[in-house]
């Protein structure tokens, strides 16, 4: 169990993390998402003991480590770049740590071999021992960062944006492979990425972080339907968030009214959100049916995904109003460049933020939690 | 578990309280000590010992710790020796500028005009190959070469251009203004070679696209580009050029004497203290030599 | 585009020619030494081929009244020296480099301190260690007084090569090796220095060749026992002889010799772990 209390660190007074509390569980997949500079490499850097804190504390196992250098600390780190050793060949790079180590290095060759071998087969990459690093593929090269890593046993294994550099099909299968590898050794992983499919799929836990502070940890499913802020909101790239301000029953913005839920009337609302699939849309001027509310706006184009059809409208103040389509739920419907629609949502799953971001309690919320 | 848990972090907080340990914020100083130590010992003092010395007295075969300004006036009040200074600094202009002109169109041709990377590395290789001779053999091989018999004279009479051998080709300033541009030439040609060579391509192409003319491409790109590239062999060339004295030695049958060859002389007299004060105007030379051109360019950065 | 191609041709005329300027001597020394001897000066005409001059080099001649160069003593001594000095300097330069991967205060006067030390013409830094060894009653020789200033004034060189290196390596790959317990000095051993390895190759040889030919800083502070460089310069002050001639063209050929096995070394492994890799891509094939 690894323990963040207060953690702050600035770069020439600016800071990149700060006041960061979080305790990382034993066996479990925790997810970091940021946008970049949000600090979310910094504060993994601090954790491996690569940066040290302006102040604050980390302790691991109950133990203060918050000076000590990264290869006292028994922590994994798999980089961005995947930073392999290049004069080395694969068996030899997965093999350095255990052989290399200060403390309980292996000695015993056999064993070394035994146990590289054991995880090259765990990472799939069984035979590829022999290979020098600059001939295998960026995917496989993936797999030797984290062999190597992982063969030592870390007390908890970061990884930096291990899929950013990979190709969309590679990325989906390591996503699936990640969560069975770490589920077979029950080492604990914190996941930084700066993907909200990613953090989605992958993390049992998931740290939202902005601007250098925790916003939100939570189970993804609860973040994702439940967003505690609206950075968070525009984050998970799944709601359509309207800038404006609240009048008793109505929010008013880009010159239209939509209704409030009945929770916030006449309090202070700063954000509206809606999901991008909560979204029904119909011809211009069609008046919503009760406990709903309507937008006007004008469609551009749309996107097909294959499952899905995303359609993008244009509000009258420039903002981009995106709704999407499960072709499952519905036929794609099209729609003349220019034309004006009524898009309409269920008054019952609009969050509402204050104007200083944080999410006001609706209906929508509590169904959620 | 609840009991080590809460047994460990106060054990192990304690020495983690004041921060990062002494080797992890001054490890650097460990690695720059013995670097640090050794060009003060062996650069900073000797340099210092110099100024010091030259206002010591000289006597015949000695000096005597007792502050004068004696060697001081001589040295500006002698005909000979402030002659010497003014003479080192017309031969460095010279040989600065000479290089410079030299070197410029080789290196123009190295660094931009052949961009297959094999026959530059090969051209910049011929340039370093006479390197491996001896510098004080290779200053001697010009005798031979200048000579009232030497090879110069043969080719010219034996092509027919002049009739009578050329006598001031050695033992004159002109050899010695020969020999040094053909050694420190290469001083030039190399950084500036090299800044050529990092110019991108498509700038060019996008200068020619724009309807630009060679001249004009080279005047407002090529050489401002190429110039931290001329300074630094500017530097190269006058550090050594400014503390020569064994071309002008070899080469002028003793009539030249720069303020190198004065040193040298001087210390063979075991007169110390004049040879400081020389020692000291050359060092004052050199450093405002470098300062100027460091103005132009950072060292630091351009590598 | 006619333009371009008239000036390309002429620059590589002109190149053409700086290159015979550049050798000129070095082919005009290379007759030369082919001259009589040992009545035959260094000058033009050649008298008549022979190859006296290098038997005289290599101590195969009969005594004459030219005396043989003293090529035993001076020659060891000059390698031993520049091989001392090349091993200092690159530690240092490797060292003061590796300080410098980390911002710290008073960076910039330590890089110009270490850079002065090639800056500093030799003559005024002989001077001046001359001065301290007479004032301090120090002996000076060329493995005490003479050797430190050759580290002064290659350790510079080796620093801004290692500098270059440094600058071009990956820290995260020390990191990652750091994060899986290994401490720094070991990281060292064991990943930095075989990746560095060829910048160091070319800082040594850098130190070795500017030791080996140096001579300003050498001819006041070496004291009696002469290195190579001041037994030529000695010459100078007397007759000089072809021999002298013959001694460049052998030792130039010698630094050839030496270039091309470095160069074969090199090639050679590359070639070999090109060879290791793909051998085993066909044993998993």
């Amino acid at each position: 169990m690894m323990e963040l209390i207060r953690l702050t660190k600035a770069y020439k007074g600016v800071p990149a993390v700060r006041d960061v509390s979080l305790v990382v569980q034993e066996d479990e997949y925790l997810t970091l998402l940021g946008p970049s500079g949000s600090g979310k490499t910094t504060l993994l850097r601090l954790l491996s003991g690569l940066e040290k804190p302006d102040a604050g504390q980390i302790h691991l196992n109950g133990e203060d480590v918050t000076y000590r250098p990264p290869y006292l600390r028994g922590l994994g780190i798999v980089q961005q770049n995947y930073a392999l050793f290049p004069h080395l060949s694969v068996e030899d790079n997965v093999a350095f740590g255990l052989r290399y180590r200060l403390i309980d290095p292996v000695t015993d060759d056999s064993e070394v071999k035994r146990r590289v071998a054991e995880t090259l087969e765990l990472v799939g990459l069984t035979g590829f021992g022999g290979r020098m690093v600059g001939q295998i593929s960026g995917g496989q090269k993936q797999r030797v960062s984290l062999a190597r890593t992982l063969v030592t046993r870390p007390k908890i294994c970061l990884l930096d944006e291990p899929l950013g550099a990979l190709d969309a099909n590679l990325r989906e299968r390591m996503t699936v492979e990640l969560r069975k590898i770490r589920a077979t050794l029950g080492v604990t992983f914190l996941h930084v990425t700066g993907n909200e499919t990613e953090a989605l799929a992958m993390g049992d836990r998931m740290v939202v972080l902005d601007k250098g502070g925790i916003v939100q940890a939570d189970r993804p499913d609860a973040i994702f339907s439940a967003p505690s802020d609206v950075r968070v909101a525009r984050f998970v790239n799944t709601y359509n968030v309207l800038t404006g301000s609240g009048q008793d029953s109505v929010f008013r913005t880009a010159d239209q009214l939509v209704s409030l839920p009945e929770e916030a009337h006449g309090r202070e609302v700063g954000f509206y959100a809606i999901r991008q699939d909560s979204v029904e849309i119909d011809a211009a001027g069609t008046v919503p049916e009760p406990g709903r509310t309507s937008l006007q706006a004008t469609y551009i184009t749309s996107e097909f995904l294959g499952s899905r059809f995303i359609y993008i409208f244009r509000l009258p103040d420039g903002g981009v109003f995106e709704v999407e389509r499960h072709l499952s739920h519905s036929d794609p419907v099209t729609y003349k460049g220019g034309e004006t629609c009524s898009l309409s949502w269920n008054l019952a799953d609009a969050l509402v933020f204050d104007p200083s971001g944080a999410a006001l309690e609706t209906n929508a919320f509590k169904g959620a939690a | 578990m609840d009991g080590a848990a809460v047994e460990t972090p106060i054990a192990s907080s304690v020495p983690s309280r004041d921060g990062p340990g002494f080797f992890q914020r001054h490890g650097h100083l460990l690695l720059l000590a013995p670097g640090v130590i050794w060009m003060i010992l062996f650069l900073v003092i000797p340099l210092a010992m110099m100024v010091y010395v030259s206002f010591w007295t000289q006597t015949t075969f000695a000096i005597k710790p007792d502050l004068t300004l004696k060697s001081w006036t001589t040295f500006f009040a002698s005909e000979t020796y402030f002659g010497a200074l003014l003479r080192t600094l017309r031969i460095w202009l010279t040989v600065l500028f000479l290089t410079f002109l030299f070197g410029y169109p080789t290196a123009l041709y190295i660094g931009q005009f052949v961009r297959n990377k094999t026959v530059q590395t090969i051209l910049l290789v011929a340039c370093v190959i006479p390197f491996w001779t001896s510098f004080l053999i290779r200053v001697l091989a010009w005798r031979p070469m200048l000579g009232k018999e030497g090879a110069i004279n043969i080719l010219l009479q034996g092509l027919g251009i002049i009739d009578q051998p050329i006598e001031v080709l050695l033992f004159t300033e002109l050899s010695v203004i020969i020999g040094m541009v053909q050694i420190y030439v290469v001083f030039m040609v190399g950084p500036i070679a090299f800044m050529l060579a990092r110019i991108d391509d498509s700038l060019f192409e996008a200068a020619r696209d724009l309807g630009a003319s060679p001249m004009t491409i080279f005047r407002k790109i090529t050489f401002p580009l190429s110039l931290p590239g001329v300074v630094v062999g500017a530097i190269f060339v006058s550090v050594m050029v400014l503390g020569e004295f064994a071309t002008a030695s070899a080469l002028s049958g003793r009539k030249v004497n720069l303020l190198g060859n004065i040193i040298v002389t001087q210390v063979g007299s075991l007169k110390w203290a004049f040879a400081a004060v020389i020692g000291v105007v050359l060092t004052v030379v050199m450093a405002s030599v470098i300062t100027v051109l460091l103005r132009v360019v950072n060292l630091r950065r351009e590598l | 585009m006619n333009q371009n191609t008239a000036i390309r041709t002429l620059l590589a005329f002109y190149t053409a020619l700086f290159l015979a300027f550049l050798y000129g001597p070095f082919v005009v020394m290379a007759i030369i030494s082919f001259q009589q001897g040992p009545e035959g000066g260094p000058q033009f005409p050649i008298i008549e081929w022979s190859t006296f001059w290098y038997q005289h080099v290599l101590g195969f001649a009969p005594p004459s009244r030219v005396a043989p160069l003293p090529i035993g003593e001076a020659l060891t001594r000059s390698l031993t020296l520049a091989f001392a000095t090349m091993v200092v300097s690159t530690v240092l330069g490797t060292l003061t480099a590796q300080a410098f991967r980390t911002q710290f205060k008073g960076s910039g006067f330590v890089f110009y301190l270490v850079v002065l030390g090639m800056m500093v013409p030799g003559v005024l830094l002989g001077l001046g260690m001359a001065l301290v060894s007479s004032q301090f009653g120090i002996d000076r020789n060329w493995w005490s007084t003479a050797f430190v200033l050759h580290v002064v004034y290659t350790y510079p060189f080796a620093f801004l090569v290692m500098l270059a290196i440094f600058n071009r390596f990956d820290k995260s790959i020390e990191e990652a090796a750091w994060a899986l317990g290994v401490p720094p000095g070991r990281t060292f051993r064991k990943i930095t220095f075989p990746m560095i390895f060829p910048g160091v190759l070319s800082a040594m040889l850098f130190a070795f060749t500017l030791s080996y030919d140096e001579f300003p800083r050498t001819l006041f502070t070496g004291g009696r026992e002469v290195t190579m460089p001041i037994a030529i310069y000695g010459t100078f002050a007397v007759e000089i002889h072809p021999n002298l001639f013959a001694f460049g063209v052998l030792t130039t050929l010698f630094s050839f010799a030496l270039l091309t096995v470095y160069g074969v070394l090199m090639s050679a492994s590359v070639r070999r772990a090109r060879v290791r890799a793909t051998g085993m891509q066909e044993d998993v094939a």
